[in-house]
């Protein structure tokens, strides 16, 4: 029986891939379109038909353009995984791309630019180069495209080549559909490109707004955000460009609506004229409205778009606001947003129609949305001094109808409406006290909690209703904990009888003992101690007046908000971030713009759209601790123990547990520039830089918290670069108290984890701590960091080594910003960085260094400075075999003689 | 007893085309050539990287006929292309007797292919208008050609220029072909 057994191990059949293999070496035509079919089915679901690469090459030439097709498609997905076999395909793109057919033509050059080999993107260059000068436009317009593409995959090539000059030609091409898509080209190699590549000058821009009236409603789309970038020369320019984009605004398509909308509002900021600007104003508003017709999701960019058009300029839409009245069936997205506008939009003149849309909203069954239409009732009381008393009685008829959510929602804004507008609304906490028991949201009670505090004096039964909510101290949260301390404080200094006194010691004695929130015990002991030593400036601290709060909440820093506006109609525009915010691949902005970008966030916390929780009122939520700093200067030295009150007197002992919050000594040199602002970081602020000390890298690094809470767990991570530069430690930060900052050395060790490719001097760090998500930034690499100690070398052997490096190994730069006012110290700087002089020499009336450095594993540098001392400009010449570090070599220089 | 012979042929060979592999070194001549062959005009040529392939019907037989790029960096794909081929038309720039050991070298490689064992070998010593070119003695010397035993072959002088020699050998090419057929 088993003899026979052996038939099944032998079989016919041969599998898929050696039958697809031989139908496509059949001779028949038609067998091997049909197994070409075959092999796409196979791929498209995911099967691997890569093995069949040489075969279905094979085919490639061929009369029959939906076989080619076919093969085209074929060599797009598998070129890549086999790059050496690729080679087989050039001559017949070379072939096609000068068939008499300009489809063929084109299509041709398209696949070219899909395939991403290294070894063939060469032999792709003499087609291209044929293909833009091509006499079919629909060749030019798919060769402009195929620049960018090759861009990306080899910058140099395309430079070398002069593509990009071909590509600025075809900017005045005869048919509009090639300039826009050269203008598409071109916006795209400018973006992943350092230098400025793609500027408009009054030349090329009449060619574009010619064309802009002429091409699809894509190409329109790029000429428009194009021309966004151009800066007019002047009123008469400006009014020029927004006369012949304004057509646009009546197009059915919605990008390009958007993108002449930007356009416009670029160019009216330098558009003097009043009547122009009202004019334009009137003539934007309908396409906007229209807008608003789309599908829900277009709805939703528009919505966030006009956001940000309604901040700038608020009378485009005056009086369209009713366009933006929630209907029942708008997704809730919609909603929210188009809640947010009609608070902008609010005036006096609408404001009773608004309220009465803010009430119905309230009474819905999303409780999201309900809550926003509460709040939003409370912003535009604080917005509108006329309008409040109207926006309280609504608030009071809401907090009747004795839904849970609103009602705390309402407490909360009517908490920040006490706070817009001081002793005008006080009458209503009658009403409010009604309600306490229901409160079980830490936002809401901690703002009745504050009103209890704030108006003590006003309420008889304070004391009750304060002790009521202390039974539960140790369980709240931290928002509350810390209102009660306040408010506790508050009531003792206006009422100190018996009972506040008790409270107010059984308060401190949790928050100092129990507690293991730090900023509570912070918060406590400063109390504490202005009781112990002075009632009376206590009095002045705590019951100071308070500045009056303006509703600046989801409102954008007006530098931002410029950012953002230049980017309308793009995903920045909808995040309200800018791009480099969440696009690696653009540059970050240069570093000048990221202080300044820091500074005017960190002017008051308020401004900072990001809040969160409280977002609606940060000035206000937390009361007094913007009056109470939290790191008061000498808070760690004992106080004088004479002046304290008696009963507080068995308290004191505790003194001593007061610890300073002194970092660690921080490293006597200059701050380290800013990395990420505390924009971006939600509060939190990194400087660093690369130094070296002591024959040893180190990651110079800075954090600083603007947050409201303590962060910790701070953790540090490189990316791949080109000195394989990696931690050779771990990051030691101590958890980080809000309004703190800690400086540190981080050991960093060279050639970890190698990054491939040509040097640059890109360091990319992620940072993460336990309360925010990652941060990601980019750092800069000097290349002076990595120079030895062992770097000088003998005069003989400078000598030597220049006369036996061939000439094409010298290279010469000039630092025309670099100025040499003494050469001892020019000397004893370049020392410190591990530069070391050699000799030097005069020449006429310039001064020659010879200096030499050395990086480890590596080759030595050989430099000589030429510069007259006190006169800008000094001329760098190097030698060395190690090429390759040339450019970042110059850019270390340029940094040390600056 | 010619058509007698013309229609035993068709009926033997079908409309089945002959697969050609035209190869050589670079730069000997190989896409002048190809298409001297199909179009019978000269057509300037750039360096092939890859191949190209184009029928040639002769003496009654379709020849599908693939050149392959002669480049040092392409040379170890022209295996990719033996199977199914039933005769190889060898090019050699006569006059570039600097790489004649080279061409020799990669020539023999080819002939000890298992999968070019039944192939007929054509060599064509090209570029005969140029001076100094060496005649078909002196290739079939530096080629070794004397070495081949178990396969026909033979060599031809041609200009690819002026299309002198390069019918003469499609002519051996097709009757060898065709005899071989009927001996099977």
């Amino acid at each position: 029986m088993s003899g026979h057994d052996s038939k099944y191990f032998s079989t016919t059949k041969k599998g898929e891939i050696p039958e697809l293999k031989e139908e496509l070496n059949s001779q028949y035509k038609d067998k091997r379109k049909d197994a070409v079919k075959k092999v796409i089915a196979a791929m498209t679901v995911g099967k691997d038909v890569s093995s069949l690469f040489t075969d279905v090459v094979n085919c490639m030439q061929t009369e029959n353009l939906e076989l080619k097709k076919l093969v085209y498609l074929y060599l797009i997905n598998y070129a890549k995984s086999q790059p050496d076999l690729a080679i087989l395909a050039v001559n017949t793109f070379v072939k096609d791309s000068q068939d008499p057919n300009p489809l063929i033509r084109a299509l041709a050059v398209r696949t070219m630019g899909c395939i991403r080999v290294d070894k063939i993107t060469e032999y792709l260059c003499d087609p291209l180069q044929r293909c833009l000068k091509d006499d079919d436009p629909y060749v030019r317009k798919t060769a402009a495209i195929c620049v960018a593409k090759l861009y990306d995959i080899n910058a140099e090539l395309v430079e070398d080549r002069g593509f990009l000059e071909a590509l600025k030609d075809l900017i005045s091409d005869n048919n509009p559909m090639v300039v826009a898509n050269a203008v598409a080209a071109l916006a795209e190699i400018q973006d992943s490109s350092v230098r400025p590549i793609f500027e408009i000058t009054s030349h090329t821009l009449s060619k574009l707004l010619t064309a802009l009236n002429e091409c699809t409603e894509w190409g329109q789309v790029f000429i428009l955000d194009s021309l966004s970038r151009y800066k007019a020369a002047d009123a008469r320019e400006a009014e020029n460009i927004v006369e012949r984009v304004t057509p646009r605004l009546q197009h059915a398509n919605c990008a390009v609506v958007l993108s002449a909308v930007k356009i416009i509002l670029l160019q009216m900021e330098l558009i003097t004229s009043t009547d122009v600007v009202r004019n334009l104003c009137k003539k934007m508003a309908p396409p906007l409205v229209t807008l608003l017709s789309a599908e829900p999701e277009i709805q939703y960019v528009a919505l966030r778009n006009i956001n940000l058009i309604v901040q700038k300029r608020p009378t485009i839409l005056a009086h369209e606001i009713k366009v933006f009245f929630c209907k029942y069936n708008d997704p809730i997205y919609v909603k929210m947003e188009k809640l947010e506008i009609m608070i902008k939009l609010a005036s006096d003149r609408n404001i009773d129609q608004v309220l009465l849309e803010f009430k119905e909203y309230a009474t819905e069954v999303d409780v999201d949305f309900v809550r926003k239409a509460v709040r939003a009732i409370g912003r535009c009381a604080i917005k509108l001094e006329r309008a409040a008393e109207r926006c309280i009685s609504v608030l009071l008829e809401l907090i009747k109808i004795k839904v849970n959510y609103v009602v705390q929602e309402a407490i909360i804004v009517i908490k920040d409406i006490f706070r817009r507008y001081p002793n005008t609304y006080e009458s209503i906490i009658a009403t409010l006290c009604e309600s306490l028991d229901t409160l079980d949201e830490p936002e809401a009670k901690a703002s009745m909690i504050w009103i209890i505090g704030e108006y003590a004096e006003r309420i008889d039964n304070a004391d009750e209703l304060l002790e009521s909510f202390l039974e539960t101290f140790p369980e709240e949260p931290a928002l509350v904990q810390l209102q009660l301390l306040t408010a506790t404080v508050k009531l003792f200094l206006k009422k100190p009888t018996e009972g506040p006194q008790q409270m107010i010691q059984a308060v401190l004695n949790n928050a100092t003992v129990e507690t293991d929130n730090p900023d509570l015990r912070d918060r406590a002991y400063i109390y504490w101690r202005l009781l112990s030593t002075d009632p009376e400036a206590a009095k002045d601290v705590v019951l100071a007046e308070k500045p009056v709060i303006s509703d600046d909440s989801n409102q954008l820093d007006s530098s931002l908000l410029d950012e953002l506006l230049a980017n309308i109609s793009t995903l920045s525009s909808v995040y309200h971030k800018p791009p480099e915010s969440f696009v690696s691949r653009v540059k970050a902005a240069p570093r000048a713009d990221d202080e300044e970008f820091a500074d005017t966030a960190e002017g008051g916390y308020s401004e900072s759209p990001s809040q969160g929780v409280d977002g609606a009122s940060p000035s206000s939520s937390v009361g007094t601790s913007s009056n109470v700093p939290v790191k008061q200067p000498g808070a760690g030295s004992p106080p004088a123990p004479a002046a304290m009150p008696d009963l507080l007197g068995d308290l004191m002992g505790m003194d001593n547990a007061i610890v300073p919050v002194d970092e660690a000594a921080a490293p006597s040199s200059p701050p380290p520039p800013v990395l990420l602002p505390s924009t971006t970081g939600q509060g939190l602020q990194i400087s660093a830089q690369l130094t070296r000390r002591d024959g040893q890298i180190y990651y110079d690094i800075s954090f600083e918290n603007g947050t409201q809470g303590v962060l910790d767990g701070f953790m540090i991570q490189f990316n791949k670069n080109t000195f394989g530069l990696a931690a050779g430690e771990a990051l030691k930060v101590p958890p980080l108290q809000p309004g703190a900052t800690t400086r540190t050395l981080l050991q960093m060790v060279p050639f970890q984890n190698i990054a491939p490719g040509a040097p640059n001097s890109i360091l990319q760090v992620a940072v993460k701590n336990n309360q925010q998500p990652v941060w990601y930034f980019n750092d800069k690499i000097p290349l002076h960091v990595f120079f030895g100690e062992d770097g000088k070398m003998e005069r003989a052997s400078f000598l030597e080594g220049w006369k036996s490096l061939p000439d094409d190994h010298e290279f010469t730069k000039e630092f025309p910003g670099s100025v040499i006012s003494s050469i001892d110290a020019t000397v004893e700087r370049l020392a410190a960085a591990n530069v070391f002089f050699i000799a030097k020499r005069k020449n006429a009336n310039m001064d020659v260094l010879y200096l030499s450095a050395k990086m480890p594993r590596g080759i030595p540098f050989l430099i000589e400075i030429t510069a007259a001392v006190g006169v800008p400009g000094v001329k760098c010449a190097v030698k060395t075999a190690n090429k390759e570090m040339v450019p970042l070599f110059f850019e270390a220089m340029e940094a040390l003689t600056k | 007893m010619g058509i007698v012979f013309t229609r035993l042929f068709s009926s033997l060979f079908g409309n089945r085309e002959a697969r050609i592999l035209v190869l050589g070194l670079d730069n000997a001549g190989k896409t002048t050539i190809l298409y001297r062959l199909q179009m019978g005009e000269v057509v300037s040529t750039i360096p092939t990287i890859g191949f190209n392939v184009e029928t040639v019907q002769y003496n009654n037989i379709k020849f599908q006929v693939w050149d392959l790029g002669g480049q040092t960096s392409i040379r170890p794909y022209w295996r990719c292309y033996f199977p199914n081929t039933q005769a190889i038309i060898y090019v050699v720039d006569s006059s570039d007797t600097d790489r004649l050991v080279t061409a020799k070298e990669e020539f023999h490689a080819i002939l000890e292919e298992d999968e070019l064992k039944g192939a007929v070998v054509l060599v064509y010593a090209n570029k005969q208008d140029l001076p100094g070119a060496l005649d078909d003695a002196a290739i079939t010397e530096s080629l070794e050609l004397h070495k081949i035993k178990s396969r026909q072959w033979a060599i031809f002088k041609t200009s690819a220029i002026k299309g002198e020699g390069l019918f003469e050998g499609l002519d051996w090419l097709s009757n060898t072909l065709k005899l071989l057929l009927q001996a099977q």
